[in-house]
Parts: structure tokens; C-alpha cells; sequence
């Protein structure tokens, strides 16, 4: 099994294929997305849109757990949601709510789970997880109790234990909303050694400083796609102007 | 005051909850779910007196016609079977799973949680359930005891050790949390 | 969440459900007494006129909850027959059909609030035990107001297991969802205090 090198002074970022052609999903009625399409290979992806845009839903679809009513979605060539064994090899996902997402009381069993889920004995995967903890310097974290973690340490296991997997792609689904900033600046860093690709969906432009590719969501479809800096920027510009109107009165009915 | 009514709402919710969950629900019918497990979990947690009111609770929202019974099922019919009898004794369970949990202070949650699970979850339980089945149906007590309680048991079981599992699991990470133990109860 | 209250109105949809309540007791009563098969299926179908009276949705949607129980049906169905008593079987059977079907249609013509409102009348002599009728109502509106969010949570934790192995969910999930229903009671407890509290809910 490759073990991805997270502290890497070359900052070789291995880009993934990932392909979506006519892609849309509903769930009771309502379309959540609507015929998405688009290719990269990007090492550093971002995903925006505002809240409700079909982000979420993007992300879970492209990690294999949910599957698109129409459309395909393969990610070097693999189609995860039909292929769970080559998801775990291929892809990390990590939600928003560390509460929501870690299921062990310590770090080291949490961190150990996908290891052991992906064929490996016990005793190894504690050594797995026993080296990705050593490589974030958190080795004296092994025994802790989840419930004694601040939120930010919290985000920090769930991250660890998605690495510890060593996926090819990692898709992060906002995880560090509602951090403050230390926290954020100090959890982006240790994202930004991941020589894997990373694929970042989030509404707050400053998390994708210097990302290659920017996909702009809205209201399910795609909006726009190109380089992240200059797309960025008219992301920015129209939330600017969103944000001088007042969308937040419309019913959803 | 407001955090019994919560905690015994929040409970009363986990039961609908775990029945809505698709988790161990085998085929849509056969109520081999984890929602017993809630009933268990509200008396190993919360204790004798909250426990058996969160499941209170929960009956009483079944009975006004929430679907809030594994399978989605809800509303006045469940009470009106030969197996209402199981509806009935959920709160007593509950009650006596939560009384050993209270009184039996013992250096193991896990083992003691367990066998209070099974001593109310399922002994208590059946207790209620089988006479009632009997007289309802109407049906003997070897016919009771083969289709009011075999088909069932095995599951419980399993129930009963997780739930107790989950409860020791939860003293070692939160143990304030675990009110069945708490000094004031 | 929502009730089981059919949409499709009937008549019955406004009478008194502390009446149709009392009915459905005196019928279930009385059904328990007949053991003659003739009588179960003329009662059986004369349940069966009523369900059809509003339409073929209401019918379709009565059918549907009535499937729900279809594993206890076929358990008293396989016992009859193996012990050779069927024509007791069969009387059991429709009389068990019947009553749930009975009971049913008082749930599918009974608003909720209705039903709430016989709750409060039945819960009066509990106040000697310290019960507040309020304190119930509101209980039943956390439930809820709370079910779905619980239900959100635990199928998150489920996708958390689901992403990083091959089988769909695990009884693991179960601590965790217990520890996030016991954070909810406390920020729900908080939201309660903040908000007056029972105090308040009291001298009201």
C-alpha cells in the first residue's frame, strides 16, 4: 500500500483524473444538481458556490457515496460508488462536523478504523495509525479521549484518519467552518503538505489561495470553470453584488 | 428542570430515531431493529425514572399518530395487536434495566449494563409481553411462547450486549454523562 | 415530521376525536367477543366499505399501513396452519386486521392537534403527580421538532463509516449518536432557560 508522504519539501502535488459527464441528481421530486459536467486533473481543486448551491451533494457524489441519478462520475477511471474497494483507495472525504463524522472515543481507534476496513490486521493498522499520528508530531495524542479535544484538534483527527488511508484525491467538504483563525491558518498548513490532490469545496474564497482549478457552483449547475485566481475574483465580485440584494426573503416552496 | 424534559425529549427522539435510521431493519415488517436498543439505552443512560418517561413519551407520540415505530409505522393500529404487549412493557423494561444500572454499582458498566438489558430489556419485558399476547390473541403459552417471543429473542440479545457495550463505551469517554450513575440520581 | 392524518378530508375528519376514540375502545371490545368466522368477515368488510368511501388514495394509503404488519399476519397464519386450527386462525386473523384497520382510520381522521388536545384532557388527573399539561405539550413538540435532526446526524455518522469501509453502517455508531443526543439535550435545555424557562411556563 503507497503511504502518501504528508510533510514533503518538494511540493510534488499528483493531479487525478476526475471526470463528470451529464451529471444530475435528484432526491423526492426536488434537483439537487443539474447536468454537470466537467474534466481536470488539477492537484489543487476548489469547488464554491453559496450555501444550497449542491456543493455537498457534489462532493459526496464524487466520493462514491451517493449515486447520481444520471450521468457519469469516474475518478481515474474508477466509478467509486459502484467500486467501494477502489474508493477507499482513490478517495478521502472530509466533512464539515467533526462530531458528526468521528464514531471511535479514542484517536488512535478512530484513526485505525479505515485502515482496518481496508484489509489490514489490527496490530498493523495501529502501527499505520500509530506513523501518520508521529508524522503530524502527534504521537502522544494516541491514547486520548475524543470528548477531551477542542474543536479544532477534533478536525485535526478526522483529517488524520483520512490520510492515514493514503487516498490519491482528497475531497474536503468546508471542513474547517466555524474555526477561528488560528486554528484554520494552522489546519490549512497541514493540509497544504498533502501530495495528494486535494479537491476543496468551500463558500469562503480564502481557503483556496494559490488552488489551480476553480469549479463555481450555483443553484446545482455550473456556473463557471477555469483558473482558480482570476475565477476567484468574479466569484467574489458577484457575491459582492448578491449580497447588496436581499435573496434571503424567498420561500423555498 | 429543563435539562430532564430535554434529555427525556432528546431520548424519546433517539427511540424514533434508531427505528428510522435503516440499519438492522431486515426487510420493512420485521421489526428486527435497533430501536429496542434505544428502549434499553434510555434506562442504562438515563436511568430508572427519565428512561421509562422518555419511552412514555415516545408511545404517547405513537399513539397520536406519529410513524415513529420502525417501519414508519405509528398510530392507534400498533396498539390494538395481540403484540401491543411488547408497546406496553417498553417503559417497564426501561424502568428495571435503569434500576439495576442505579443500584448495582459494580466496577464493570459494561457486563452490569448488559445484564441489565437483558434482565429488563428482555426478561421484564416478555414478562409483559407474553401474558398479554395470551390473553389477547387469545393463545396458550407454548403457542405464545413460539410466535410472541422466538422470533424475537435471538435480536434482543444482540441488542442487550451492544447496548450495554455502548454504555460502558460512553462512561469511559463521558462519564458525567452517564446519568444512571450519577451520585444524585 | 408528519402525521399519519390523511390529507384527503372525510367527514369524519371533524367529529370529536375524544368520540371516535371511545368508539374505536367499544369496538375493539366487542370485536375481541365474536368468534364467528361469517360475522368477522362481514365486520371485515364493512371496514373495508368505509376505507373506500373517501376514494381510491385513501384506500390505497389505508392498504399500505395495513402491509406494514404483514409479518405478524403471516406468523399467526403459519402457526394456525401448522397446528390445524384454521378456522381459529381465520377469526383471529380478521379480527386482528379488522381492529388494526379500525384503529387506523381514527389515526387517518384525526388531526394532530386533536389528538394532542385528548392527551391534555387524559393527562389532567396526573397533575396530583406533578405532571404539567405544558410542560407535556411541549415535550411532544421537541420530539418533534428533534426526531429529524437526530435522524440527519446518525445518517452522517453512517456516511462517515460508509467512506471509509465497505459495508453501509455499523452498531459503532451508536456512541457516538447517544453522546450527540446528549449534547442536543443540553443546548435544548439552554435554549429552554434562556427563553423563560418553566418558571415562567408555570405562572402562565
Amino acid at each position: 500500500m503507497i503511504q502518501a508522504p504528508i510533510h514533503s519539501d518538494t511540493t510534488q502535488e499528483i493531479g487525478n483524473d476526475v471526470d463528470l459527464a451529464a451529471v444530475s441528481f435528484d432526491v423526492d421530486g426536488q434537483q439537487i444538481l443539474h447536468d454537470i459536467t466537467f474534466k481536470t486533473n488539477a492537484a489543487r481543486v476548489g469547488i464554491v458556490g453559496r450555501n444550497g448551491s449542491g456543493k455537498s451533494t457534489l462532493a459526496r457524489i464524487l466520493a462514491g457515496l451517493i449515486t447520481p441519478t444520471s450521468g457519469v462520475v469516474r475518478v481515474n477511471g474508477h466509478n467509486l460508488a459502484k467500486d467501494r474497494r477502489a474508493a477507499l483507495a482513490e478517495v478521502g472525504i472530509l466533512f464539515q462536523n467533526p462530531d458528526h463524522q468521528i464514531i471511535f472515543p479514542t484517536v488512535i481507534e478512530e484513526l485505525s478504523f479505515g485502515l482496518t476496513q481496508t484489509g489490514q490486521s489490527d496490530p498493523d493498522a495501529a502501527g499505520m495509525a500509530q506513523e501518520t499520528l508521529n508524522q503530524f508530531n502527534k504521537s502522544h495524542w494516541r491514547d486520548a479521549n475524543i470528548s477531551t479535544l477542542s474543536q479544532g484538534q477534533k478536525h485535526l483527527v478526522c483529517l488524520m484518519s483520512v490520510v492515514a488511508m493514503a487516498p490519491k484525491l482528497l475531497i474536503l467538504d468546508e471542513p474547517f467552518a466555524g474555526l477561528d483563525i488560528p486554528t484554520k491558518t494552522q489546519l490549512n498548513r497541514y493540509l497544504s503538505h498533502y501530495s495528494g490532490s486535494l479537491l476543496h469545496i468551500t463558500h469562503d474564497p480564502a481557503d483556496l489561495q494559490s488552488y489551480d482549478h476553480l469549479i463555481w457552483l450555483d443553484q446545482g449547475a455550473v456556473q463557471e470553470t477555469g483558473p482558480c485566481d482570476q475565477l476567484l475574483k468574479s466569484y467574489q465580485e458577484k457575491m459582492n453584488l448578491i449580497g447588496g440584494q436581499d435573496d434571503i426573503s424567498d420561500l423555498s416552496d | 428542570m429543563e435539562k430532564n424534559v430535554a434529555l427525556i425529549a432528546l431520548f424519546a427522539a433517539l427511540i424514533a430515531a434508531l427505528g428510522l435510521i435503516p440499519k438492522i431493519t431486515l426487510l420493512s415488517g420485521i421489526p428486527i431493529t435497533a430501536q429496542s436498543m434505544g428502549i434499553m439505552l434510555c434506562g442504562t443512560v438515563l436511568g430508572a425514572k427519565r428512561g421509562s418517561l422518555a419511552v412514555v413519551l415516545f408511545l404517547v407520540l405513537v399513539a397520536i399518530g406519529l410513524p415513529l415505530l420502525a417501519g414508519g409505522r405509528g398510530g392507534l393500529g400498533v396498539f390494538t395487536t395481540p403484540w401491543a404487549g411488547f408497546l406496553f412493557g417498553f417503559p417497564i423494561a426501561a424502568f428495571v434495566t435503569g434500576l439495576i444500572v442505579e443500584k448495582w454499582r459494580g466496577p464493570n458498566l459494561s457486563v452490569i449494563a448488559i445484564t441489565a438489558s437483558i434482565i429488563g430489556g428482555i426478561g421484564a419485558l416478555y414478562l409483559v409481553a407474553v401474558p398479554y399476547y395470551m390473553v389477547m390473541k387469545p393463545a396458550g403459552l407454548s403457542e405464545a411462547l413460539l410466535t410472541a417471543m422466538a422470533p424475537f429473542m435471538p435480536g434482543d440479545l444482540i441488542k442487550a450486549v451492544i447496548a450495554g457495550l455502548v454504555t460502558g463505551a460512553l462512561y469511559k469517554a463521558r462519564p458525567a454523562s452517564v446519568l444512571s450513575r450519577a451520585n444524585d440520581s | 415530521m408528519i402525521s399519519l392524518t390523511s390529507p384527503i378530508r372525510t367527514r369524519a375528519h371533524s367529529w370529536p376525536a375524544g368520540l371516535k376514540l371511545a368508539g374505536l375502545c367499544l369496538s375493539t371490545v366487542v370485536l375481541f367477543f365474536i368468534k364467528d368466522l361469517t360475522a368477522q368477515v362481514a365486520i371485515a368488510t364493512v371496514v373495508a366499505t368505509l376505507y373506500a368511501l373517501p376514494g381510491r388514495a385513501f384506500l390505497a394509503a389505508g392498504w399500505r399501513h395495513l402491509r406494514g404488519f404483514w409479518f405478524f399476519v403471516l406468523i399467526v397464519a403459519i402457526y394456525h396452519t401448522a397446528v390445524g386450527e384454521i378456522y381459529e386462525g381465520a377469526v383471529i386473523l380478521l379480527r386482528l386486521l379488522s381492529a388494526i384497520a379500525l384503529a387506523n382510520l381514527v389515526t387517518m381522521t384525526t388531526k394532530l392537534t386533536d389528538m394532542i388536545k385528548v392527551v391534555r384532557f387524559l393527562a389532567k388527573p396526573l397533575t396530583i403527580f406533578g405532571l404539567s399539561s405544558k410542560i407535556l405539550e411541549l415535550s411532544i413538540a421537541l420530539v418533534i421538532r428533534l426526531t429529524p435532526v437526530l435522524v440527519e446526524k446518525g445518517s452522517l455518522l453512517s456516511q462517515s463509516w460508509r467512506a471509509r469501509s465497505r459495508r453501509k453502517t455499523s452498531w459503532r455508531i451508536i456512541l457516538p449518536f447517544t453522546i450527540l443526543a446528549l449534547d442536543d439535550a443540553d443546548y435544548v435545555a439552554e435554549a429552554l432557560k434562556a427563553r423563560g424557562g418553566f418558571t415562567l411556563l408555570k405562572e402562565n
